[in-house]
This record gives C-alpha cells, structure tokens and sequence, in this order.
C-alpha cells in the first residue's frame, strides 16, 4: 500500500508539475505582454483566452484523450493548456491596472526600456497573486486526476493517487481504510501547496508578515507636569507611539512629543522621512495603522482629551472638528466612486445633509479649491482628473464640514512645482477666511517659511527644536535644524519616489 | 408544464417542508402503484428493431411478443397462441390472438406480424442476424402466419420470445423514425410522454384497454444512472424498488442493509475468447497446444476470489448450467497448472515462451483483473501486453478491424443451446475468423435439423470438443444480485440478464 | 457601455463559429465507427455502413460540419445518435437541473465566501487563521469524496435529504429543494474554499490602501467604509475568481451529477462524450459556450460598473 502510494506520488505530484509548467509558460508571458502593450496583441490574446476559458473542459479532455493517448501525462498537457488562461487574465488585469500607474510612468519617462519595467516594476506586482495562483492550481490538477478516475476515464494503467482512490472507492463496503491513506495524500499535498502558496506570498508582499495586533493596554499619563501653557486648539504632551511586535512586546517610534497650536493659527511639524512626523499626525488623527497606539501622554484637541476616547467619540471628532488633507492625491481617493461621491458622502454621515443640499454644497466647495469647472468635476472619476486638481478635491474634502484644526500631511509635495505654489496658496487663504488651526507636516522648510506661525523639528521620534518661524529659521540652534536649513539652500525640492501603498509597513 | 403557486411562506416553512419531505420520501415512493427499476443499461431507441438484451424491459411494457418466456425459459402463449413446426423444421406456423389491437385500431393481425418479421430480418439491427436464414414470412389468413426458412433453426422460438417477437404497429413504419421516441405496441404500459426524460427516466402508466390481464402497477419508472453506487443509495432510501446489482462491492452495500433482499442470479460468463485459432494475427495461436497453455496458465480460482470475492464460479466452458448441453465436469477442464503450460508451449516449440497482444476495455478489464492475467500468464512464460481501448472505437477495432487475436469479454448465457451455438461457435461474430472443423461441422449439423431434446447428446459433444480444442478461455460464471425492498418481489428471467417486466409484484 | 456589449457579443458569435468547428473535427477525428458501436458487434458489415450511410457519416468531415452548421443555424441540432432523443429536448430537460445547482452554488458561494473573506480579512488573528485551515482543508479534499460522504451521513443514514434524483421546482418546490440541497452543499465547499481566499487578500489590500485611511480621517465609520467603499473595490478580482469558478463548476457538477444520479448536463457530457455521440455533444458544446460567453460578459459588465478605471482599460 504505502510503496504504492509513493509509487503513486512520482505520477501525481509529476502530473501536477507538467500541467503547471505548460500553464505558466503559456499564461504569464502573454499576460504581461497582452496587459503592458495591450492593442492588438491583447486584443487576439483576449479572443483566443476567451475560446480556451469557454470550451467545456470534460469534453476536451476525452476528446483529447481519445485523440492522443490514455495517459496521465496527455491529460496533465491539456490541463495546462486549459488553464493557462487563467494564468493569463489575472496578469493581464494586475498589468493593465499599474500600467497606467505614477511609477510605471515614471520608469518609462525615465528612459527605461519596456522589458526592464515589465521585469522590474510589473512582475514583482504580479508574483503575489500567481504564487497563489499555481498553488490553487496545482490543487486543481491533483483533484482533477482523482476526479477523472473516480469516473473511470483517467490515467489509463499509471497509478496515481486518484487511481488509488478509485479503486478504495470500489471496495469501500469491504475495506473502508484503504480509502484514507490516498485520501490524505491527496488533502495533505493541496492543503500544503496553499498554505505554501499563501505564506510565501505574505513573505513577498507584506515584508515580515501580517503585523501583530496592538497591545490593548491604556495609555499612560504624561510624565511631565504641565509646565508651559496648553495651546488652545491642540496641544500635545509628551506623546509616545509604540508598534506590537512580532514576538510580542512593543517598539516606540515616537517618544514624548509635544506640541501646541492656537486656535487660527499655523504650526510647521518638521523632519525627514521616519521622523514621526506622519506617526504624531495620525495618533491626533486616531487612525494610526494596525499595531500601533498611543502608549503614552495627552492629546487635547478644543480642551478635550482625545487620548483613551472611546472610538466612537474620536470618529465624531473627525471630519467635523479635525480634518486630514493627504499627501499623495490620486491614492487617497477611491477610484470606484465619483468626486461627488466621495465629497457628498461624509457630509451627510458627519453633517446630516440631505443629498441635495450636500450636492450643492459640494459643488461650493469644489468652487471654492478653484476648480474651474465643478459640475463636471463632481460627476468625474479620480482617474479622469490631474493630481493638482485631486489635491484641490481632497482640501474641498477636509473643508466639507468646517473643521477647526486641519491636519495636513505634506500636501504638496506628491504635486508638480508650479501646481504646489498654487495648493499652497489656496491652503493659506483658506485658513485665513476660516480662521483654522493647521498641523502642516512637511520636511520642506520653504513651505514652513511661506505659511507657519510657528515650526517643530522633529528627528528620530523626538522634537529637537520649537519656536516662531523667525526664531528657528534664522537661528537654528540644534544641529540637525541647521542641516535641514543647509540642505534646503543647497538643491532643488524634487519629487521623493513612489512607494506602493501595498508594500508599506509602516507610514513615515 | 405547470406553473405552481408559491405559497407565501417564509424560509423557515421551507426549510420544515424540505426535511419533512426528505424523511417521507420513503413511504410515498414504495407506493404498490409504481414499481421503480434502476438500471445501467439505456435502449439506442424504443423501435423494436433496436431492442437488445438487458434492455428488453424497456420494450416489454410497451410491445408484447409472439410468444412469452417463462421465468424458467418454457414457452407461454402471448400473442400467438399456438405454434408447431413443419416435419423438417424449416417451417414455423403461428396462430395468432384475435382480439389484439393496437391503441389507432389498427389489428394485430397476420400482416401486422409479417410485416414486423420482415423488418427485423431487413432492419440491420441484432436480429438481422438472428433470422438471416428466413426466407420468408406469409400471412395465411388473418390469423395464421408461416415463418420460412432455408434451414431449422432450432432458436426461432427463443428469438420470438425475446427482441424478434416485439410486435409493432405497422403504421409507424412509414416514417424511419416515429417508433424511436414514440412506441406503438399492444403491450402492458404506454409511455408517459411528459414524465419521461429520455436517457434517464422511463415512465410507463397501464394501458387501460390491455388485451390480458393487467400487470399489478399502474405505473413503472426505469430509471438509467451511469453507476451502481447511486443506485444502492436509492435503494437504501427506498426511491429505488429494484435492481440487478453487478459489482460485488454494491452487491455487499446491498446486502448490508436489511431492508433491502437479494437473490443472487447467474447469467454472464467472464473469459478470454481466443478468435485467431487459425493463427492469422498470432500465428502461435494457431496450435491448439498453445490456446490450451493459455487455459491451463489461468489461475481461475484465485482470480474469482480476488476479484469476485469468490462470488461466481470458475469453468473452463461457454455453456451456462441452464443450457442442457452444460456438462458440469467441463468446470474443471483446465485445472491451474502452470507447469503443464510451458510443457505445453515446449511441445508446440515455443519453449522461450509467446507474446500477446489484447485489447483492454476498462468497463470490463478492471485494474485488478488485468493485472491477475499478465501475472497468470507470465508465470507461463507468455508475455501479456494491454492495449487500451476507448469505449467509442473499440468495437470497430476489435470486431471490424479485427486486429486483434482475442479480447476479454463479457457474455450472456442462453439457456438454449442453439443460441450458445450459433453466436458463439458458427461463424459470425464471435468466432470472427470462421474458425471451425470436420467435427464441428457434423455435429452442428445434427443438431440444428434435431430437436432441442433429441440434439443434447450432440450438444454436449460439440461443448467437449470446443473446450478440447481450446477455443476460448473462460474464467467464471459471474453472480449477480436481483435486490428488491420490502413492497416489492421480483423473479429473475431465464435468457436475460434482468427480469422481465412480469416478473415483479407488489411483496405481500 | 452598449458598443462594448454588442462588440463583445459579435465576438462570441464569431467564437461560438470556431469552437463549433474546432470540436467538430476535433471529436470526428479519432474516426470511430458509429454505425458499429450503434448497432452492436453482432451486426453484418453491411448493415452497419448502411447505417453510417444513413447518418451521413460516409461523407467527408468538413461536408458534416458544413451540414450540421446549416442545420443549427435553423435551430436544429439534430437527434442523438445513440437515443434517438432530439438534441436541444433532451438539454433542454436536462438544463434546469444544472442550472439549479449551478446557481445554488453560485450564490451560496458568493455570499459565504464574501462573508467569511471579508470577517477574515477585517478580524484576522485566529479568526484569519481557522478561516484560513477550514478553507484549505474544503479546498484539498476530492471534491467527489465530500459528495460521497455527504450523500452517505445526510441522505443514506440520517434520511434528510433524498440520496438521488431530481424534482423539478414545478412540479414540487420543496421536492425541489431536497434534491438539490447536498449537490450544492457538496460543490460550494471547495469553491467557497477557492474565493474565501481571493477575497480575503482583496479585502486585506484595499484596507491598505490611502483611501480608506483618508475615509476613516473624514469621519465614516469602519462599517461603511468596509461595506461601501472596501467591498466595492476588492469585489473585481473575487468575482473574476468566481466567474472562473463558475466555469470550472461545469466539470464538478459531471461528479456530483454522477454521484446524486441527477439527470444533469454534467453527467450527460460524459456518458455521450464517452460513446462519441457527436449531435449530442456539439449540442452540449454550443450550450456551455453560450452560457460561459454570457457568464463572462455578465461579470465584465459588473466589473465596469464597479471600478470605473477597468470600464475604460476595455
């Protein structure tokens, strides 16, 4: 029995293995290339996916079988083919949709030939969902050839596991056993593939894995008195953000913050990428990412403390008294619903609007962003209009239910030169009409320069340096604000690279 | 087809509805008023002319034939009600039923039946062979009709009994193919056009205006699966009456539940038929020494025990034990004697051992019994190889083509000797290379002019010098099992692998 | 929306053409004799070609297909060599079981497997991980094995469902539902198994995403943005998985049609595919293409009308 289950294994496990490699080999180049250059070569490639897909896979296995041979290994051929397309349209749809994404275009005004974007930019997209994809399939492939025994039109004389099956299958009033060992052959082998599959795929795509939950433990209090005065609007105390670990415990990525901001007032929160700028941000915010909390402080935003609020209260605060204007346009809107949506949408969750007065006042506020045309801006879909353009929807967004303190996260840097003079602008005059408190997250000092009052440098998960703009700009005092200032004179802003959202662990 | 109301009842009375109608299927179904068969075997078309061997029942519901079969093979009037043969029986004169009819009116008369006969003999069909030697078929009257031939042949009262005597109305022979879907017969039951799926399920409803006396269900269901394991669970649920079970696993399902009764029937015999006696495509198998090697190599009990799980019985003869020319002590003619077996294949020169090439039908070469003979025959020195053959070309390869020297089959026993005789022995297409000799011919001869009690001794002979000469192999008589729930009784059939449609009624 | 429908429906028309031809010479090809298998082995040679001849097998391949094309492009797709039944009869009797349980599975499917995908995805920890076994485990067993034990603990030993058969929902809708309850039981587990999996990923990628994040900043509450805004976008890739799993349905429903001896079109394929009972299967063919081609446009059209940008890449 157990010789020829093994026997048997070589047949399987070998079958399965032909069938993919003829799936691969066929599905995945054509994919790419039917998704990256679409025209033509798309358009037959579609036609013909669409012939195999809709041809009844039994009757081409007997035909073919009757055409070719009684062999497991013929059957294990034409099994690929036929699932090949499947291979081939979920490339083609994961190419299709980066194709037209920022970084692929980036690679390609870069001067990148095609094939090295294919290789390095769209095939590590595409790995994920493929590894998945040959471990469901290569399950597929195994159960099938069971399949196609137990209706007695399988391998002919090889034994496979299926056979094996079968033939305990027949005898299962005398010797019901004999039907486990191929049985768990089989399950253990598909059950292992998926669980192969999936685990090498969260490897590839998330880095170490899902992250752990957070340590559900309250806050502690801040560890320094009340020394300076509190700022009306927000103010912050000696906050610290720590992230669960994997192996349990907690590792702190901000420690001690505090900040204060007046009502209608500007505070530039400055520093290079991971200095916790974002991390202070979010925790305000309260949407700080899976595994992380506030471990430590206060956080009083209108004299309330947001820290230890229940989730409930915190989301009333959102949207009506704090308002979050993101950093990269297009990703932050949802491309499957409308501009108008998307604005109409929170104002009459937060709001209570009726639709029609949420129509009209968000063609208001698109109005008041400056978009030249807001009708047809409010029935458009975010991929139908420019980034400046986005930025000017998701500032309408962050106005939509009149907040008092703004939260925005370097706004302008995902943004052209001349289009970020222009958000810019339009940021300041609203804050000025409105008379808003803003928490502007930047590592930009020229921005800082143009609107703040006041400017906290932050390094490392602490702020090294507050004071007026004045203050700090003209006389840094702690070195590393001296090396942000240099740094600025020395070259010209441009544009960080993109990163996919997907493979992010953790905000900056 | 009628539209039901839908009764606006919530899920949950579905759901109530649904289980008590799952627990109550039991009791409505096994109702005396319907009889339900399962089968695995589906006529080609319900015109007689296309009517063989286990399906018969189809045929008898609908049409009845000249002469009836009795459970143990003696002849019964039906719609002739006498019938005796000329002095050198060559002349077979009926007397037919005056008062018969078919449902337009039309009389079963002596023309209707002439012109019946006439078709089977012309129609192509399996009974074309049967009555090839009918010269003629004349209409005395209204009710005598001659049936002529150029010689005796002593199974033209079996024929009538069985698929040549299904009576049609003649009227429906205009058009090739009224009869195939719509039967017109005087039988018992008329087909119930609406209830039937053709290829799955038969329903028959009585026919009110039956010349005998009715049959004791008002409707029979023969319904068709592809395998016995759904049988033997309808069965177990009681949505089967009926059914001839043929694998010994089924067989123990069956038996395991005590509900249901088996009574084991025998018709089928399992052998090598070995057609190239004269050695055309193996020459080797052209000396009677090498068929008998072959014979002696077989391990027949063990196979039977394996396979079978010593259900059946080995013999070495194709007579089965109802034909008279069955000689009991033929069972043992080749004892397993592998010694004998290469000291015959020495003797015929092929001291080195013979290859052999066989057809391989899975449906009737399971994995196990190919294996046991090509170790049976290995042991020998004779070198066994498979060719696997697919269901749709196999018949042509094997019977057409005749590219092979012999092939494992699966064969009914007639009860009359006659009927072994020719299908088996004549020339045709079971000795397809019209193997024969002086001795056979003589005793044919004798035994066709004879009456079937004056011919035994001769028969017998014939049997002996068959086996003698080796031209067959066989391995067992198989065991069949006849199961039936508590409401109904069934009788298995003399000729036929099944009962026929009289044989069942309601269980006391 | 219209010339994408129209476009795509002349381009099944013009495939159905292909894969009718394809097949014909296809199943043609391993030249069996028809007239022999029909009329047994006992039958003289004459016989049988006259029976080939009947049935117009004497004449070259492309002269059938020709013949059969000119026929069903009239409606008539002939009668089945080997039961005499008219070809779109008997599919037509045989349809509404597959499509019962097809669409059972489908929709037991969809909403099970969205259900548990999107619980998984949102809840993860432990919940994630026995979603994840359970759906491995559904996914690794032989689909036939599931039946068998199903058919052998619900309907053999506990009578809660009948083992066979089919009851059509006209002639009784509980009937109906009994029988079709443990086929569909049977198949949504390992589809349910295979889509859990798509749409969990799904799900856990787009709660990633910067939009949702920026939803959360406006004020809506996780259910929403979950049910309206996460689902929307993760529902284009699970429901290309369903539709892919609908197709290969066809070949599980051939098992379970077996097991449950319902009288299906699954169970039809083989039985007629096996004999070479070519009106049949070509009958078969045209039917499952149709329905795949309509399959397929039906989830492209959901597909576009939930993401905007895919209505514009096609």
């Amino acid at each position: 029995m157990f010789s020829r289950l093994l026997y048997g294994a070589q047949n399987t496990l070998g079958g399965a293995v032909i069938a993919l490699a003829v799936a691969l080999v066929i599905g995945i180049p054509t994919g790419l290339l039917a998704g990256y250059y679409g025209s033509w070569f798309d358009s037959v490639s579609s036609w013909v996916v669409n012939l195999v897909m809709a041809l009844p896979a039994m009757v081409v296995l007997l035909a073919s079988r009757a055409i070719l041979g009684n062999t497991v290994w013929v059957l294990m051929i034409v099994m690929g083919v036929l699932v090949a397309p499947s291979f081939f349209r979920l490339v083609r749809g994961i190419v299709v949709t980066v194709r037209n994404e920022l970084y692929v275009d980036a690679a390609r005004v870069s001067g990148l030939r095609d094939w090295r974007i294919i290789g390095r930019h769209i095939l590590i997209v595409v790995r994920g969902p493929i590894i998945v994809q040959i471990s469901l399939v290569a399950g597929v492939a195994i159960g099938l050839q069971a399949g196609l025994e137990f209706l007695g039109i399988g391998s002919g004389s090889t034994p496979t596991w299926g056979a094996a099956l079968n033939e305990a299958f027949q005898n299962i009033q005398r010797a019901p056993v004999l039907m486990v060992w191929p049985g768990v052959a089989l399950g253990v082998t598909s059950a292992a593939l998926v669980l192969f599959g999936s685990s090498v795929r969260d490897i590839l795509e998330e880095g170490a894995g899902e992250p752990p939950r957070a340590v559900a433990l309250p806050a502690e209090a801040p560890r320094d008195a009340d020394s300076a005065p509190r700022g009306t609007l927000l103010s912050v105390r000696d906050l610290a953000v720590a992230y669960a670990r994997d192996g349990g415990g907690e590792k702190e990525v901000v420690h001690g913050v505090s900040l204060d901001i007046d009502t209608g007032r500007i505070l530039g929160l400055v520093g290079e990428s991971g200095s916790g700028k974002s991390q202070t941000a979010f925790s305000v915010l309260g949407i700080l990412p899976q595994g992380g909390r506030v471990s430590r402080g206060s956080i009083t935003v209108g004299g309330t403390e947001i820290v230890g609020l229940p989730e409930k209260r915190h989301r009333g605060l959102r949207g009506r008294t704090i308002a979050y204007i993101p950093q990269e346009p297009m990703s932050n809107l949802d491309p499957s619903f409308t501009i108008g949506s998307q604005l109409v949408e929170p104002m009459r969750v937060t709001l209570g609007l009726g639709a029609a007065e949420a129509r009209t006042k968000a063609i208001e506020l698109l109005r008041m962003v400056e978009i030249a045309d807001p009708e047809r801006t409010f029935r458009s879909y975010p991929h139908q209009i420019s980034g400046g353009m986005a930025q000017r929807v998701l500032i309408a967004g962050a106005m939509s239910c009149d907040p008092e303190l703004v939260i925005a996260d370097e706004p302008t840097t995902a943004l052209d030169v001349t289009v970020q003079a222009e958000v810019l602008n339009l940021l300041r005059r609203l804050q000025s009409e409105r008379g808003m408190g803003v928490l502007l997250v930047t590592h930009n000092l020229g921005v800082v320069a143009d609107i703040c009052d006041t400017v906290a440098v932050m390094e490392h998960g602490r702020i090294v340096e507050t004071g007026t703009v004045a203050q700090v700009l003209t006389a840094p005092s702690h070195p590393y604000t001296q090396r942000l200032l240099a740094s600025v004179l020395d070259e010209s802003d441009v544009r960080p690279p993109w990163r996919d959202p997907s493979t992010e662990v953790t905000p900056a | 087809m009628k539209r039901t109301r839908i009764l606006p009842a919530g899920a949950a009375v579905v759901a109530a509805s649904l289980l008590l109608s799952g627990c109550g299927g039991t009791g409505a179904d096994t109702a005396s008023d319907t009889l339900n068969i399962a089968t695995m075997t589906v006529p080609s078309s319900l015109d007689p002319v296309d009517a063989t061997g286990s399906a018969l029942p189809y045929f008898q519901a609908v049409y009845d034939t000249l002469i009836k079969r009795a459970p143990d093979g003696s002849y019964e009037p039906m719609l002739a009600t006498e019938w005796s043969y000329n002095d050198d029986r060559t002349v077979l004169s009926l007397t037919l039923r005056d008062d018969v009819a078919f449902a337009d009116g039309t009389a079963l008369d002596a023309d209707a039946v002439t012109a019946n006969l006439l078709r089977f003999r012309d129609g192509g069909g399996t009974d074309s062979a049967n009555l090839a030697g009918v010269t003629d078929v004349t209409a005395v009257d209204a009710t005598h009709v001659d049936i002529v031939m150029d010689a005796p042949n002593p199974g033209l009262e079996f024929y009538l009994s069985d698929s040549a005597g299904l009576m049609a109305n003649p009227a429906g022979f205009e058009d090739e193919d009224a009869l195939k879907t719509t039967p017109d017969g005087t039988g018992p039951y008329r087909l119930d056009a609406d209830g039937t799926v053709i290829g799955t399920k038969w329903v028959f409803d009585k026919n009110d205006e039956y010349w005998d006396s009715e049959l004791p269900f008002d409707t029979v269901t023969i319904s068709a699966f592809d395998n016995e394991n759904a049988i033997v669970n309808g069965l177990k649920t009681g949505q089967i009456d009926t059914a001839l079970l043929q694998s010994v696993d089924q067989q123990i399902a069956a038996e395991a539940d005590t509900a249901l009764t088996s009574t084991p029937t025998s018709f089928d015999f399992q052998g090598l038929f070995l057609f190239d006696r004269d050695g055309a495509v193996t020459p080797e198998l052209g000396d009677v020494r090498v068929r008998q090697a072959i014979n002696y190599a077989l391990d027949r009990q063990t196979m039977l025990d394996q396979i079978m799980q010593g259900r059946g019985a080995v013999t070495s003869q194709v007579f089965g034990v109802n034909a008279p020319g069955y000689e009991e002590s033929l069972d043992e003619a080749y004892p397993h004697d592998p010694a004998k077996a290469k000291e015959l294949l020495a003797e015929a020169g092929y001291a080195d051992g013979i290859s052999l090439t066989l057809p391989r039908m899975a449906a009737i070469v399971s994995d196990p019994l190919a294996s046991a003979i090509q170790t049976s025959l290995a042991e020998a020195g004779i070198e066994l190889t498979w060719e696997d053959l697919d269901q749709a070309t196999a018949l042509q390869r094997i019977f057409s083509d005749r590219e092979f020297s012999g092939t494992v089959l699966n064969i009914g026993q007639s009860s009359n000797d006659w009927i072994v005789i020719q299908s088996l022995i004549l020339p045709g297409t079971f000795n397809m290379f019209g193997s024969t000799d002086p001795e056979v011919q003589s005793l044919v001869e004798s035994i066709r002019s004879a009456s079937a009690d004056d011919a035994v001794t001769d028969v017998r002979a014939l049997n002996e010098h068959i086996v003698e000469e080796a031209w067959f192999a066989p391995f067992y008589r198989v065991e069949h099992q006849l199961v039936t729930d508590a409401g109904v009784t069934a009788e298995p059939q003399s000729g036929l692998a099944v009962p026929s449609i009289y044989n069942y009624a309601p269980a006391k | 929306m219209l010339t994408f429908i129209a476009r795509r429906i002349i381009a099944g028309v013009f495939l159905l053409f292909v894969i009718s031809a394809l097949s014909y010479v296809l199943l043609s090809l391993p030249g069996a004799d028809v007239g022999r298998s029909l009329l047994g082995q006992s039958a003289s040679a004459e016989a049988v070609a006259a029976k080939n001849q009947q049935l117009g097998l004497d004449r070259p391949v492309i002269v059938q297909y020709g013949d059969w094309l000119l026929h069903a492009l009239r409606g008539d797709f002939g009668s089945s060599w080997f039961t005499s039944e008219n070809v779109l009869t008997s599919i037509s009797n045989r349809l509404p079981v597959t499509i019962s349980v097809m669409a059972g599975v489908t929709i037991v499917t969809a909403v099970l497997s969205f259900l548990l995908g999107i619980w998984a995805a949102v809840r993860g920890g432990w919940i994630d991980r026995a979603v994840q076994i359970v759906s491995v485990v559904g996914y690794a067993l032989p689909g036939f094995l599931i039946t068998l034990i199903l058919v052998i603990v619900f309907a053999v030993q506990l009578r809660w469902f009948p083992a066979i058969g089919y009851i059509d929902a006209s002639v009784s809708l509980s009937g109906w539902l009994s029988t079709i309850t443990l086929p569909i039981i049977a198949l949504s587990i390992p589809a349910i198994a295979g889509v859990v999996q798509q749409v969990r990923g799904s799900v856990k990628d787009v709660l990633n995403r910067d939009y949702v994040r920026t939803l959360r900043a406006r004020g809506l509450g996780p259910n929403r943005i979950l049910f309206r805004h996460v689902m929307r976008n993760a529902s284009a890739p699970a429901l290309t998985v369903l539709g892919m799993q609908f197709v290969g349905l066809l070949g599980g429903a051939v098992i379970v049609e077996q097991i449950f001896g319902l009288p299906g079109i699954g169970s039809m394929t083989v039985s007629y595919t096996t004999r070479g009972d070519i009106p049949i299967i070509m009958g078969l063919i045209m039917f499952t293409v149709v329905g795949v081609i309509l399959i397929n446009l039906l989830i492209d059209v959901v597909i576009g009308w939930l993401n905007p940008k895919a209505r514009i890449a096609s």
